[in-house]
């Protein structure tokens, strides 16, 4: 009875800033729900476990065509991932990703950040994305660009100070994550400036 | 943040995701524990303690032990419990990924492998082989801990 119902086509892998989730064109059988199964296989299980696979019970018998792979996918190896379609005691044959998949592959973006100008005190505020992160963040008074001074998170908390500024002066900030796991940095996030409170003149 | 470990073999640098890799272990420790029965014996600890290795034959008996568990220990231990199956997998795949390294390591000659690393990996073994294959795969899991500390 498995013939009848097709594998699962379009199968393809979205991986962004170390998320990692597999994705399936859905199989259509009028007048019927179909449910999905995901398994995947490491490097470990392919030259050492008799080319085991192993089943991600989140995406078992789901209606969903997306599933998320983040918490198996953590190692730095080639992954293989598989999925099948199900309808009652009715199972397709098995839609395999074409090559393997390893976390390095990821695709990194700029972390958001927003620069405050909190009276005379410079400010960052990053959004946190999880426990693999650290941000490289890069910070220089507007106009003397060859005097950039950096500073790296390894940890966010909401709100960093950088440094104290001279009254109505003007700072830049621009920051790139890195994660440690795969030894890659994202690009740099765009540049922004902010003035510091009071008058420039009073420093004459 | 989910740290990566940097361990120094002479010039050799081996990072290793050990945050991941204790929260995986972390997470199955009481099922697998649960599984082996004979607490009085240890794999990796008797009759002396991984600390009594001298630091020159860190890096020999690093690779043996992380070839151990990649070779004879993982693949023993597939249980009936999806999630347990998923946090050895996680762990079997970060080992391979380190030892990978640490083989690395062992080819630039910076892993000397002394009498002492050599008897005592030999001990481990035996250890090993005094049991039937799944007790001792699941104890030597069950000890991955002992391991982790050693190395840390």
């Amino acid at each position: 009875g498995d013939a009848l119902l097709p594998a699962p086509q379009s199968i393809s892998i979205l991986s962004t800033n170390m998320k990692h989730f597999l994705t399936w064109s859905p199989v259509i059988v009028q007048g019927a729900t179909v449910r999905y199964s995901v398994e995947f296989q490491g490097e470990y299980e392919r030259e050492y476990a008799n080319g085991s696979w192993i089943p991600i019970s989140e995406c078992s018998l789901t209606t969903a065509t997306i599933c998320n792979l983040t918490e198996d996918i953590s190692a730095s190896v080639a992954y293989k991932l598989r999925v099948r379609a199900e309808l009652g005691a009715t199972r397709s044959p098995w839609g395999t990703t074409k090559g393997f998949f390893n976390r390095a592959m990821t695709s990194l973006t700029p972390p958001q950040l927003r620069a405050v100008a909190d009276g005379h005190h410079l400010l960052v505020e990053l959004a946190d994305m999880g426990p693999s992160f650290q941000f490289r963040v890069l910070y220089w008074r507007k106009g003397q660009e060859s005097r950039v001074q950096q500073k790296v998170l390894k940890e966010v908390s909401s709100v960093v100070h950088l440094d104290t500024m001279e009254a109505g002066a003007e700072y830049c900030v621009k920051a790139q994550t890195h994660v440690q796991a795969i030894n890659r940095s994202s690009s740099f996030s765009p540049t922004q400036c902010v003035r510091a409170q009071g008058d420039p003149s009073m420093w004459l | 943040t989910a740290g990566v470990k940097i361990f120094h073999f002479g010039a050799c640098r081996v990072p290793m995701s050990m945050t991941e890799i204790r929260a995986g272990f972390t997470a199955i420790k009481a099922n697998i524990q649960s599984r082996d029965p004979i607490r009085t014996l240890s794999i990796l600890s008797h009759p002396h303690s991984l600390h009594k290795v001298k630091s020159s034959d860190r890096c020999c008996i690093t690779y043996q032990l992380f070839t151990f568990y990649v070779d004879k220990v993982f693949k023993h231990c597939r249980t009936e419990d999806s999630f347990v199956n998923r946090k050895i997998s996680s762990i079997a795949n970060s080992f391979l990924s380190t030892r990978r390294k640490l083989g690395q390591c062992r080819e630039q000659n910076n892993c000397m492998c002394g009498e002492e690393s050599t008897e005592k990996f030999k001990q481990i073994l035996a250890n090993y082989e005094g049991l039937n294959v799944t007790s001792a795969a699941m104890k030597s899991l069950g000890e991955l801990d002992i391991l982790l500390d050693w190395m840390e």
